[in-house]
């Protein structure tokens, strides 16, 4: 009998490199951004502050539609259900109830949540684009609920008239620490997802879910809970945007302009990334400014570019931008490196 | 009676959901693909329609004959130019692009004929019923009805015996197998799709008589055919025929007893055949 030769395995000491140039510069721009965002009232105009509300609220809910159609393969039409649902229910705690209306934005979060649990557990039943088009019927439910229910003012809608107590400067300060929050939450939190544990499970399934499955990835549960936290995401984006507008209908509620708005910029911009979410936000929003006057000639530019970047450039800007040069903004990729070297 | 006549209503409503929901059911079922524009392609070819009767003085035969193979038309440039290029595995793709093709035409259509209702004149069609058994039922959604169970019938014999509904049914089973035994699946596709929007040509020309039409209307026609097509049982013809009848009885004794209640009544007896019966009323269930 041989002893089997025993062969001294030399363990190589190597770095997990996590952050690049590109990607410090950005986080620090960032952050700058972020304590802009939070300091307007300090610097903005009302009118500025609410303009940059409504930037962080695309960015928001497009980031939550990313999520679910560029990691999760749920494509959804109807994520503007969860954005109404808690506008509702920020306006029935704050003006039915009299909650302090900045408290009620955080509680008006827990409808979205407890509506997105049923809902997908009746949903995932639905193979691939029949799931679509059922998270559309489950918006217009939504919205003919809306219409119906005396709770809610029936079809007249509400207006948040508690927000006259307080000074214009305060309401400025609340909505600018919420959008900063919000960008934080929504942006910052699918970074810190991405690069976690769960960023690398999510990256599989995105490339292939059965694949994913095979090496330990409960696919089924990580859909699930993609699927409540983009529910409590659009909530978030939905509570911040009506307390700004003062007002809310079951049309503007549950307005599926907020799909078209989330795919645009999505699709534009590059699927399946956080720069991609950022650069369509800033695109559609400019957009908006020169183009919207044009109303109906707009939106068919706006429906054919979504159709072309689908035929011929599925990844959109930021696919084209990094094939080009490879400086992320925000790496998720773990690179290994020799130090000896 | 009330009640039997809002069963009765329902059925005739049925039968105008049917032509939506069996072109759904066919392009699903060979491509797996959802067609988001499908009702904005409905409302189109409505509008039209009613232009061609308003500017040549033409009454409804005359503007279905023309419709329904523009219709075939429009549907075989949709696959060629769009479809083709997005059908696969993946349903993201199909999806936005049908996506965006739906909020382009919808746009479009309001530049064109502006937001305004339009219906297309029936020269009293529209306006004559026959009275049975005490319930009044009007000549048009009968009319509407028979010609969705004709289309139906036919689509259904058109799957089972010709020589093109075997390449259809062999291209949904599998498309790699079907294409070795010569079987050009995007010439198959492509003729799905062009009888998919081909009914819609019927659907479009009956939706305008007996109703108004608008360009923001596309959506929840989409709506109600996905409706019809899930209550009913995905995979068969039939099935989406019975979705139909389900679907406009839930909505008419929705209307019954509420007005505001019509659509929603709809929508809730989807949900609860989801929720209960996921394969739909008609269909099989998955293994």
């Amino acid at each position: 009998m041989s002893a089997i030769p025993y062969v001294a395995t030399e363990v190589l000491e190597v770095l997990v490199q996590r952050q690049t140039r590109s990607g410090r510069i950005a986080m620090t721009l960032a952050v700058l951004a972020l304590i802009g965002v939070a300091a307007m009232p300090w610097w903005a105009s009302t009118g500025t502050i609410r303009s940059i509300l409504v930037l962080c609220c695309y960015i928001a809910v497009a980031q939550m539609w990313n999520l679910l159609a560029g990691y999760a393969g749920l494509v959804s039409v109807g994520q503007h259900a969860f954005m109404g649902a808690a506008g509702y229910a920020l306006f029935v705690l704050a003006q039915t109830y009299g909650i302090n209306p900045f408290v009620a934005v955080f509680l008006s979060l827990l409808v979205p949540a407890a509506l997105a649990v049923p809902i997908y557990l009746l949903l995932h039943r639905l193979d691939g684009p029949y799931f679509s088009i059922g998270t559309w019927v489950v918006a217009e439910v939504f919205r003919l609920t809306a219409s119906n229910l005396p709770l809610v003012n029936s079809g007249a809608g509400m207006s948040l008239r508690v927000m006259k107590d307080y000074s214009a400067f305060e309401r400025n300060v609340a909505m600018s620490l919420l959008c900063a929050g919000m960008l934080l939450v929504t942006l910052g939190g699918s970074y810190w997802l991405l690069r976690s544990r769960f960023g690398l499970a999510l990256i599989a399934m995105r490339d292939n879910p059965v694949a994913a499955a095979s090496q330990g990835v409960n696919v089924v549960k990580l859909r699930f809970l993609i699927y409540v936290a983009s529910a409590v995401g659009c909530g978030l984006a939905g509570a911040i945007y009506f307390m700004a507008q003062l007002r809310i209908t079951p049309g503007s509620a549950f307005d599926p302009m907020w799909a078209n708005v989330a795919i645009f910029i999505v699709m534009v911009g590059g699927i399946g990334s956080i720069e991609g979410v950022l650069i369509g936000s800033l695109i559609f929003f400019i957009a908006d400014r020169w183009f919207g006057e044009y109303g109906a000639t707009y939106f068919v530019v706006l429906g054919l570019m979504t159709l072309l970047v689908a035929l011929y450039a599925r990844t959109g800007i930021w696919g084209l931008i990094s094939k080009r040069w490879d400086a992320p903004w925000f790496p998720i990729r773990r690179k290994l490196v020799d130090p000896n070297r | 009676m009330e009640w039997f006549d809002a069963l009765v209503q329902g059925v005739l409503l049925g039968g105008m959901y049917a032509q939506y929901a069996l072109g759904m059911a066919l392009m699903f079922g060979v491509m797996r693909i959802v067609n988001i524009s499908h009702g904005d392609l409905v409302i189109l070819l409505s509008l039209i329609g009613i232009s061609i009767a308003t500017a040549w003085g033409l009454g409804p035969l005359p503007v279905l004959i023309l419709l329904v193979p523009l219709a075939v038309l429009m549907g075989w440039v949709l696959q060629k130019a769009v479809l083709n290029r997005v059908v696969g595995s993946d349903p993201l793709p199909s999806l936005i692009a049908t996506f965006g093709l739906s909020i382009a035409l919808q746009n479009l259509m309001l530049q064109i004929w502006s937001a305004n209702s339009r219906s297309l004149p029936g020269h009293g069609i529209e306006s004559q019923s026959i009275e049975i058994g005490g319930i009044y039922i009007g000549l048009l959604p009968l009319i509407v009805l028979a010609v969705a169970t004709g289309l139906t019938w036919g689509l259904d014999l058109t799957l089972k015996r010709t020589r093109f509904g075997r390449a259809l049914r062999a291209a949904s089973a599998d498309v790699e197998a079907a294409a070795m035994t010569g079987i050009n699946p995007r010439a198959v596709y492509a003729m799905a799709t062009a009888a998919a929007v081909g009914i819609l040509g019927f659907a479009a020309v009956f939706q305008a008589l007996r109703s108004t039409v608008a360009p923001a209307d596309g959506p929840a026609q989409l709506i109600y055919a996905f409706e019809a097509v899930i209550i009913g049982g995905m995979g068969t013809v039939w099935g989406a025929f019975a979705g139909s009848m389900v679907l406009g009885i839930s909505q008419a004794i929705g209307f019954r007893i509420d007005p505001g209640f019509g659509v929603l009544a709809g929508h809730i007896v989807f949900l609860i055949v989801l929720a209960t019966r996921p394969q739909g009323l008609f269909g099989k269930a998955l293994s």
